[in-house]
Parts: C-alpha cells; sequence; structure tokens
C-alpha cells in the first residue's frame, strides 16, 4: 500500500508512525506539523525525518509562521496546496492524518 | 482588591488550536476589565511562552495572507502597545534552536515595551506572584 501520512502538530507519536506498514510511505507536514523540518531540539533534528525519503512540507504553512524555506531541512520538498492534491490523487492509494 | 496580577501562560504552537491565540487576546482585554474595577484597583496580567509555545512568535508572519486571520505576531504587537509584559523562555527558545532576534517588536508601532527573553525562573516568579494563573 501506498500510504501518504499528514502530520499537523509538533508534539508527536514517532511509534504510531512505526506501526503503520506501508510499501511506499509519504509524510506531508502540515499546519504546527512544519516545525519538524526546521526544528533542531537540543540541536537534532526530527526523529520524523528518518522515516522515508518521501517528505513534504507545506510552503503556505511556512509562511503563516514567518518561516523561510531556507531554514527548512535538506531533505524536505517544499510544495504548495495544489502540489498536496496532487500527492493525494497520483502518489497515494491512502492517507491518513496523525 | 488592590492590585491583582494574572499570568497567562502559552504553552502549546500558535495556529492550530484557538487556546494559545486566546491566550494573547484575554491578556489584552485586561483593559477593558479596568472599567468595571473601583477606585485603586487595578489588573496587571504578564503573558509567558514557555515550552512548546515558544514556537510561532516569528517575524514576518503571513497569516493574514494565507488563512485570512489576524498573525500571532499582529496579536503581540497589539500587546505589547498596551503595555502588557510578555516573557519567552530563554531556556526553551535555546532548545528549539529559535535566535532570539527572531522575536518581534513594535517599535515601529510606537511601543515602548518589547518583548522580554527572561530565563525560566523569571516566568516561575511571574506564576508564583499571580494570584490567578491560566495556562493555554
Amino acid at each position: 500500500m501506498k500510504l501518504g501520512v499528514f502530520v499537523s502538530d509538533y508534539t508527536i507519536t514517532v511509534d504510531t508512525l512505526d506501526r503503520l506498514k506501508a510499501e511506499k510511505l509519504g509524510i506531508i507536514l502540515v499546519a504546527n506539523g512544519v516545525y519538524h523540518a526546521t526544528i533542531k531540539e537540543n540541536g537534532k533534528t526530527s526523529p520524523l525525518l528518518d522515516k522515508t525519503p518521501n517528505l513534504y512540507v507545506l510552503s503556505e504553512d511556512l509562511q503563516t509562521r514567518g518561516i523561510a524555506e531556507s531554514d527548512v531541512d535538506k531533505r524536505v520538498k517544499v510544495v504548495n496546496y495544489g502540489d498536496v492534491v496532487d500527492l493525494i490523487f497520483n502518489e497515494y492509494e491512502k492517507t491518513a492524518w496523525l | 482588591m488592590g492590585d491583582v496580577k494574572l499570568a497567562f501562560v502559552v504553552q502549546r504552537p500558535q495556529y492550530k488550536g484557538e487556546t494559545s491565540r486566546l491566550a494573547i487576546t484575554h491578556a489584552i482585554a485586561y483593559q477593558t476589565v479596568e472599567i468595571l474595577l473601583e477606585d485603586g484597583d487595578t489588573v496587571t496580567p504578564t503573558l509567558c511562552f514557555i515550552g512548546e509555545g515558544v514556537l510561532g512568535l516569528q517575524k514576518g508572519q503571513k497569516a493574514m495572507d494565507t488563512y485570512g486571520i489576524t498573525s500571532t505576531e499582529t496579536h503581540l504587537k497589539n500587546a505589547l502597545l498596551v503595555d502588557l509584559d510578555v516573557l519567552v523562555c530563554k531556556e526553551d527558545l535555546e532548545k528549539y534552536g529559535i535566535p532570539e532576534d527572531s522575536i518581534p517588536d513594535a517599535e515601529e508601532m510606537g511601543a515602548d515595551k518589547t518583548i522580554r527573553v527572561v530565563p525560566f525562573s523569571e516566568i516561575q516568579k511571574a506564576i508564583e506572584d499571580a494570584k490567578h494563573v491560566l495556562f493555554f
């Protein structure tokens, strides 16, 4: 199964993500989930970024919070709303919200 | 009654929920409360940001452009304009790697007050001094 997971909070149980089995996992960071792409807590990047190479962050939610795209971890692709729609329809069979 | 101190403590990030925003608007509303008080009675609120509450305080927020709502940045500037004490936990900014100079001020709007980045001990004192402590 190709699974796209929306993460909309900064505090998250990575364990939950580990229990989701997918042959292709995508993580789409939205709302306060965008901090996973930008914050280095105690100097370390979010463990979420190690879960899959398919990482996306919503540009509008970065702009809302005053975060520059240059602050986004290099592993994460910055996408807009239109791109997210394309991801849902073209890349993933199922989506989940954490 | 004298002076009643209030502490509004924001411990969650902005935007996803309403609660952290309400802390700022409630704190600003202290001015309207004063018309209901007897002479000599005052209310002094302090707005504190700790933990994940320090996320979402950066300059340059575009919430009006993207969501059509007033940004946290603008709310903070309004708080400074009404001379609210706004404290941000220094240790938590460091924990999340957020530079102090990314925190906005309201100098261009004529505010004398600035947001103060302080050790948690100072925020703890504000909490201890307050008659009512409200966590958001």
